[in-house]
């Protein structure tokens, strides 16, 4: 029995230090591993945005893999060029943001370039830095717009957004590009105009929808902005296209209760009735609470009466 | 109660002292105070990163913490029930529950206003509240509400411990030196004469009174937090009653799960007796039908119309996504204790103290229910967002801080019963008086 103890014991001192000690060689060899590991990759992106006035811009953006999750990275210096790596068609040189993020706009040095053909190239060359090494990414895009026309025959309100990319010479229709068609909510998103988040574009570049948000507020007028925005697409990019309707509901804005005492304004203006309550109460409340704190000290006295008697 | 005739005056005295942690107390404690360590790690890395290191965004704006503190306001207005409402009715076999639900009753309230700020994410704008609050506002209803029924259940708890410190003070010995000054300074000044113990009596019976309408306030107002709020499954004229009946029924579930405790490891047997846990779960067959009345109302009428924004808040509650949650909120929390606790057999310690579990387990899935299924469900379409903010699952430092509180609560108890003695043991001596006398 003895001897089996002896060995039970043996085994688990070998234990005890075996694994503080393998477990050591292992933290150990992964921060050797670490060491030698390559910098991350960074993950550098292009993309093209073009909206209703015919302005455009170029996002750039910088993110990395870091702890498993797609971190932004500030401060990486890019240049970005328009077709090639040369001074002259260079657009700019930039530094991302906090969110890694910078915006380009195209120079007038570029603009006849830029007009010359249909497809163009923008091409980032991100700067090598302690942590990251030299990136180079290109975006190809072809020039392209969405016409939208809306009609209405009393029943039925239809929105077409036909999509059209630039072959050189003239406009073509795009079949098979997905887009979102809706109403411009405040604050900046889109409200889909039907049932279908998005849309795609038949063989002659149209996608339909119908209209069936009968009751939204517009402004004062009526008026609501109707948008089609084709996101990320690989040929196209991010462009939209926007247009003022009149069929929202027209918003009547009550001004007769401004500068009013109610529940919704300022703590100014709290209306008479809910001070008087709202006081009331906590006031009723606190003072029975002062009271009894006031009997508590009355024992208090009491209990030290007693101890000097005696 | 025989047992407890049989009984000298020294004897409960001495069985209802507090006692020092044996091994499962050091071991129970050491648990917690790991969970609160967990828990305080996770909230300071919210302060340093801010709230983006929960998963509430848009959408989810109140997430785990806000249920957290409903689930503990609901569980602190046991203090009214088993303490003021029974004093009130003069329900004497109550006696030595009252203090368990005080204690409940002042722990939950700290954890729930504390929980409160840490889902203000900036808890130094905490001041704001009082410096550029509105009246107008249901939150500043409650910040004002919380803290009276605080100061109140503090009261409640104080005022009659000041006989059992008297006897406290007589066992130097026993507590040691520390405990000693401690006792000392609450309360040396008791020397239970006639006009002490005259004003101890009305200053017990008009807080009783007062603490009624402030805990039916604390969660009215608690429910008129959602109810003001136009959302789905919130637009409801029903929330109160609702709130209230389902933290009456949590609170005594909580109270016969903390009754069993201290019974089996304090060894309380003679005064926590069989008869206790039959009234008590009598008590929650009673409160959960209330609350099975009050759910009925909730969901029949909306989902008897089936309107199109609620709809879809309802079908997630009912075959969704929330569904096993929803029906194990429903059958634990409240069908298994209607029929489990109908029967004897049913309301003996041990299945009380199971089915009590079960309550209080429920319970806090049903406040999460409340409020994480109506915030994916606005009545206006989600889009233009991340795919993330569609869903919300808490994030681990959520989790930790969450049942970091839920620990921090449990300490208080646990430390409370370790310095002062569970079960009053001045009224149980002159319970145990007057009963001789007849």
């Amino acid at each position: 029995m003895k001897q089996k103890n002896y060995k039970a014991n043996l085994f688990a001192t070998i234990l005890f230090f075996t694994i503080p000690i393998v477990s050591f060689c292992q933290s150990d060899s992964t921060t050797t591993e670490k060491t030698e590991e390559e910098k991350p990759t960074l993950s550098l992106n292009v993309s093209y945005h073009a909206n209703t006035n015919n302005s455009m811009y170029l996002l750039v953006d910088t993110k990395a893999k870091i702890d498993g999750k797609f971190t932004p990275i500030k401060a990486i210096k890019v240049n970005l060029y328009l077709d090639e790596n040369t001074d002259s068609t260079i657009i700019g040189k930039f530094i991302t943001d906090k969110n890694g993020q910078a915006k380009a706009i195209l120079p007038i040095s570029l603009q006849h370039k830029w007009k010359s053909k249909a497809t163009h190239t923008f091409l980032a060359i991100s700067e090598a830095t302690k942590n990251f090494e030299e990136t180079t990414t290109e975006t190809i895009i072809t020039k392209s717009k969405i016409e939208i026309d809306t009609t209405n025959d009393g029943e039925t309100k239809t929105v077409t957004a036909k999509v059209l990319t630039f072959n050189g010479t003239n406009w073509v229709a795009k079949p098979e590009v997905e887009l979102k068609i809706g109403i411009v909510r405040a604050g900046g998103g889109i409200l889909s105009v039907g049932e279908e988040e998005t849309f795609t574009t038949d063989e002659t570049g149209v996608a339909t929808a119908t209209f069936n948000k009968d009751s939204l507020p517009g402004d004062a007028k009526g008026y609501l902005t109707l948008i089609a925005k084709i996101d990320q697409h690989d040929e196209i990019g991010n462009i939209t296209q926007e247009k003022i309707i009149p069929w929202g509901k027209p918003s009547k804005i009550d001004n007769s209760f401004f500068d009013k005492r109610s529940l919704w304004s300022t703590r100014f203006r709290t209306p008479i009735w809910l001070l008087f309550m709202a006081y009331s109460i906590i006031i009723g409340v606190w003072g029975t609470i002062i009271y009894l704190i006031m009997q508590i000290i009355k024992i208090k006295k009491l209990g030290k009466i007693n101890t000097n008697t005696f | 109660m025989e047992k407890l005739s049989s009984l000298t005056p020294e004897q409960i005295t001495q069985d209802l002292l507090p006692k020092k942690f044996g091994k499962w107390g050091k071991i129970w404690t050491a648990i917690l105070i790991a969970i609160c360590l967990i828990g305080a790690y996770a909230y300071y890395r919210q302060i340093r990163y801010g709230l983006v290191v929960t998963n509430m965004r848009d959408y989810v704006s109140w997430g785990i913490y806000i249920s957290n503190f409903v689930f503990f306001v609901a569980i602190s207005l046991v203090g009214s029930l088993i303490t003021a409402i029974f004093r009130l009715a003069n329900i004497e076999w109550a006696t030595p529950l009252t203090r368990i639900a005080e204690i409940i009753a002042v722990s939950a309230i700290v954890f729930a206003s504390l929980i409160i700020i840490v889902d203000m994410g900036r808890p130094e704008r905490f001041m704001y509240l009082f410096l550029y609050g509105r009246i107008q506002s249901p939150i500043m209803w409650d910040v004002i509400v919380i803290m009276t029924y605080f100061c109140i259940s503090l009261l409640l708890l104080y005022m009659p411990l000041l006989p059992d410190l008297k006897i406290l003070l007589k066992f130097k010995e026993k507590s040691g030196n520390a405990l000693h000054k401690l006792y000392r300074f609450q309360g040396s000044f008791w020397q239970g004469t006639k006009a002490q113990f005259k004003i101890s009596e009305k200053a017990i019976t008009i807080l009783c009174v007062a603490i009624i309408p402030v805990a039916f306030s604390i969660h009215t107002v608690t429910s008129w937090l959602f109810a003001t709020t136009y959302r789905p499954g919130w637009d409801s004229t029903n929330f109160g009653a609702y709130f209230i009946s389902g933290a009456f029924l949590v609170g005594a579930g909580g109270v016969v799960v903390a009754m069993y405790i201290f019974r089996k490891f304090y060894h309380l047997e003679k005064y926590i007796t069989e008869l206790h846990f039959d009234k008590m779960g009598k008590l929650l067959v009673m409160l959960s039908l209330l609350y099975l009345y009050f759910n009925i109302n909730e969901f029949m009428t909306p989902a008897f119309k089936m309107k199109k924004s609620e709809a879809g808040h309802l079908n997630e509650l009912f075959s969704g996504t929330y569904a096993p949650m929803f029906w194990f909120a429903i059958i634990g929390g409240l069908i298994v204790p209607i029929i489990g606790l109908l029967f004897k057999k049913g309301r003996k310690p041990l299945p009380m103290f199971v089915i009590a579990i079960l309550v209080v387990v429920c319970a806090w899935f049903k406040r999460y229910l409340i409020v994480t299924p109506t915030l994916l469900h606005p009545f206006m379409p989600m889009q233009e967002v991340p795919a993330s903010y569609h869903h919300y699952f808490p994030s681990w430092e959520e989790w930790a801080i969450a049942m970091g509180s839920l620990a921090g609560a449990l300490l208080i108890i646990t430390f409370f019963a370790r310095i002062y003695p569970i079960i009053p043991i001045q009224e149980t001596l002159t319970e145990k008086n007057e009963a001789e006398k007849l």
